[in-house]
């Protein structure tokens, strides 16, 4: 990373937080959504970026981590932090499951990202029928006006919530840029750019996908955990749905796929601008619903258009830092 | 429950123009202006899938501001909010409205999105009364600020069943078995866990399920379903379902001459909606659907009804009932508790609507109060036949617009 970049970053982190003290709860609700999204974002970014692996079924393990932490706070009175690990070891064991069943009989392309729908979608089915989790009627965290924080229980007032998520988004951010430039990172790299030439070079491609989608779903279950205790209701109707798998890899896919920086500014461009022309169409009187999605759909197909790799890639060229 | 009296359609839209036979007709008598506005962030789901509901509820927000100003006297700023049927959405606009000042919110048509925007209420202190969203948890979380005034999951399946005896006994028909289809999605799987947990209790249900097909809403062909339906030989079809997969049911009910005494919903969706009338046209009538629905026969029902029509001319009421009463309902509870808190200071509001006791109402149910956890306790069902291509009360009397047909002409026994 150049000097200007180590810049750059040093200023954001240092807005970011401070924004508690000078924003709205409004501006750190949008805030702590666009984090989320860059750090589940970056989580689906290690597999699809880095590794070459297309999975269009995450919301697998946002739904499950979440549900796993959630149950066992519910159910059983275990806090989150407890909750947060067994959920982990769930989704990585979820993730190699799937990630064996494909790479060792050489499922790969589509025919992979059809496998990950298929995973999320009966798990869907399945928790619609787990009692235990409240089946499809949803499952409740209990809620109370708080004022004070709990960290034991992660519960607490909205800054709290935006401080955890920056710190996730950040250490994400952290951890992938160290992958990225570990042997793995290359190997990865090597995997998406041309597999058969990495293998031929004696890299053990079924070892390396599959350290790829455990880091992943490791990830993307913390991401879930956090959107248990940050919206404390959960149906599996809605978590487990495609439109979330596809809500994950939007910000990526805009931001820039396998560049450090692209989840990031992706997250940040589709929700900022998102609700920036829901507030502007209000503020001349226009009220159509909708807009975001057609917005989203433009936004598309400008980028598949101009920019196919992505915002980042050409920003970063421009304002002279690094990918 | 109290019925107004009758009066013509001509005097009603006399009723609307004139404020103060409006308020001799209230039971809210005629309130003076109180020099500030109530605001009211209406949040719903008026894009994505469940667009088209959320904007059918729209409409019952749209004409509230006009109506209960004649009502109660009270100002009320609608500050509208799309939650794309997608509960981070629905938070940050909660977020956003309340930082704009709204007063109150109402909302959202989805138990999901009504828990999330619940949270920002009860965190923020700014009282919230939910539309429509049936998931009993909500109201089970000792919030001081979310309040609801519609039946919970429990209560809707209670409520479906218990009509379907009251039916029998009104029509002097006691059939004996039935075969029951339903969808095979999250709110079928439901319906279907619901309706097996209950119906051995209920002692007025004669009748015994010999067969339970389950499908798939999206399926395109019910030709086997239906045939394995009319093969078990029971005497009316119980159906959970949604619109489409209802309208090719009912086809192939046709196509294979399979005429039981009746088709009827414990409470779901599909039948009672305009779609089905239009496409089925004869054939889609005497089907039942047990559903929340407005009560036909109150003063205000007619009220609300003149005012949709005149905001929406090319539209029927009736196809929008249910969302358009709890809607306007939920405003009106607002509005009420505005009027006599004389303050928009949130936990004044939330007080007073604690102390609410609306009587004269739009949708079907005893008064509006609500009990200590913030639900209301007395919201009915109403048994709803199609007639002439109309969705018509036959049940409960009271607010019956018709004598339920049963079993449906065409049944041979």
């Amino acid at each position: 990373m150049n000097p200007r970049a180590r810049l750059l970053l040093g200023a954001l982190l240092a807005v970011l937080l401070l924004l508690p003290a000078f924003a709205s709860n409004y501006v750190i609700s949008v805030a702590t959504l666009i984090l989320y999204f860059a750090f589940t974002g970056q989580a689906w970014n290690v597999m699809m970026g880095f590794a070459g692996q297309l999975s269009l079924g995450h919301s697998l393990y946002v739904g499950v981590g979440a549900y796993v932490a959630a149950a066992m706070f519910v159910n059983l009175g275990i806090g989150p932090w407890l909750g947060l690990w067994v959920a982990i070891l769930v989704c990585m064991a979820l993730g190699a499951a799937i990630g064996f069943l494909a790479f060792r009989f050489g499922i790969s392309g589509v025919y992979f990202a059809l496998l990950t729908i298929a995973f999320a979608e009966f798990t869907r089915v399945g928790f619609d029928h787990l009692q235990w989790t409240g089946g499809s009627g949803g499952l409740f965290l209990k809620v109370a006006q708080r004022e004070q924080m709990d960290l034991l229980n992660f519960r607490g007032p909205p800054a709290m919530y935006y401080y955890a998520i920056l710190a996730l988004a950040a250490g994400a951010l952290a951890l992938c840029a160290w992958l990225l430039r570990s042997r793995a990172g290359y190997y990865w790299q090597a995997i998406r750019e041309n597999e058969e030439a990495a293998q031929a070079l004696g890299i053990n491609t079924f070892r390396y996908k599959m350290f790829a989608v455990l880091i992943s779903s490791a990830m993307t279950a913390v991401s879930g955990v956090f959107f248990a205790f940050y919206y404390n209701n959960l149906f599996p109707e809605q978590i487990f749905h495609i439109s979330r798998s596809i809500e994950i890899i939007l910000g990526p896919i805009i931001g820039g796929i396998g560049t450090l920086f692209g989840p990031v500014l992706g997250a940040f461009v589709l929700t900022v601008l998102a609700d920036g022309i829901t507030e502007l169409l209000a503020l001349f009187g226009v009220e159509v619903p909708g807009v975001k999605q057609v917005f989203y759909g433009v936004v598309l197909l400008g980028v598949v258009m101009f920019l196919p790799n992505g915002i980042w890639p050409s920003l970063a060229k421009k304002i002279g830092v690094g990918k | 429950m109290s019925q107004g009296p009758g009066f013509t359609r001509r005097q009603f839209n006399t009723a609307l123009a004139a404020s103060g036979t409006l308020a001799a007709l209230s039971p809210f008598g005629i309130a003076r202006g109180q020099g500030s506005k109530l605001k009211v962030g209406v949040l719903l789901p008026r894009s994505g899938f469940q667009g088209f509901i959320g904007q059918s509820c729209q409409k019952g927000a749209d004409l509230a501001p006009g109506v209960i100003k004649q009502l109660l006297g009270v100002d009320i700023e609608l500050m509208n909010a799309d939650t794309e049927t997608n509960v981070d959405t629905a938070r940050t606009r909660a977020e956003r409205l309340i930082q704009e000042g709204a007063h109150v919110l109402v909302g959202p048509f989805d138990s999901g999105a009504a828990s999330a925007i619940a949270q920002v209420a009860e965190q923020r202190g700014v009282p919230f009364v939910i539309n429509i969203a049936a998931a009993p948890p909500i109201t089970e979380q000792g919030y001081k600020f979310v309040f609801r005034n519609f039946p919970t999951a429990i209560d809707l399946t209670r409520n479906g069943l218990s009509l379907i005896g009251d039916l029998f006994r009104e029509t002097k028909v006691a059939p004996r078995t039935a075969v029951f289809m339903h969808v095979n999605d999250t709110f079928g799987q439901a319906m279907f866990k619901g309706i097996s947990a209950m119906l051995p209790g209920i002692t007025n249900l004669p009748f015994k399920i010999t067969e339970t097909i389950s499908y798939d809403p999206a399926a395109k062909d019910l030709t086997v379903e239906v045939s394995k339906a009319k093969a078990a030989n029971a005497d009316f079809l119980l159906l959970v379902c949604r619109l489409n997969d209802a309208i090719i049911l009912r086809r192939e009910m046709v196509k294979q001459r399979w005429n039981p005494m009746g088709i009827i919903s414990p409470g779901s969706p599909g039948m009672y909606e305009e779609q089905f009338a239009k496409v089925l046209g004869k054939n889609g009538d005497y089907c039942i659907s047990n559903a929340p629905w407005f009560n036909p026969k109150m003063n205000l029902t007619k009220v609300v009804d003149a005012a949709f029509r005149k905001q929406n001319p090319k539209e029927q009421f009736v196809f929008h009932g249910t969302n358009v009463a709890y809607t306007f309902e939920s405003i009106l509870i607002a509005a009420d508790a505005f009027k006599r808190a004389k303050s928009t200071d949130p936990k004044a509001l939330a007080d007073a609507i604690r102390q609410t006791n609306i009587t004269d109402r739009v949708a079907l149910g005893g008064p509006i109060k609500f009990n200590a956890k913030g639900q209301v306790e007395g919201n009915l069902s109403a048994c709803v036949q199609n007639l002439n291509g109309r969705p018509t009360v036959v049940l409960p009397l009271a607010a019956a617009e018709a004598k339920a047909v049963f079993p449906m002409p065409g049944y041979k026994g």
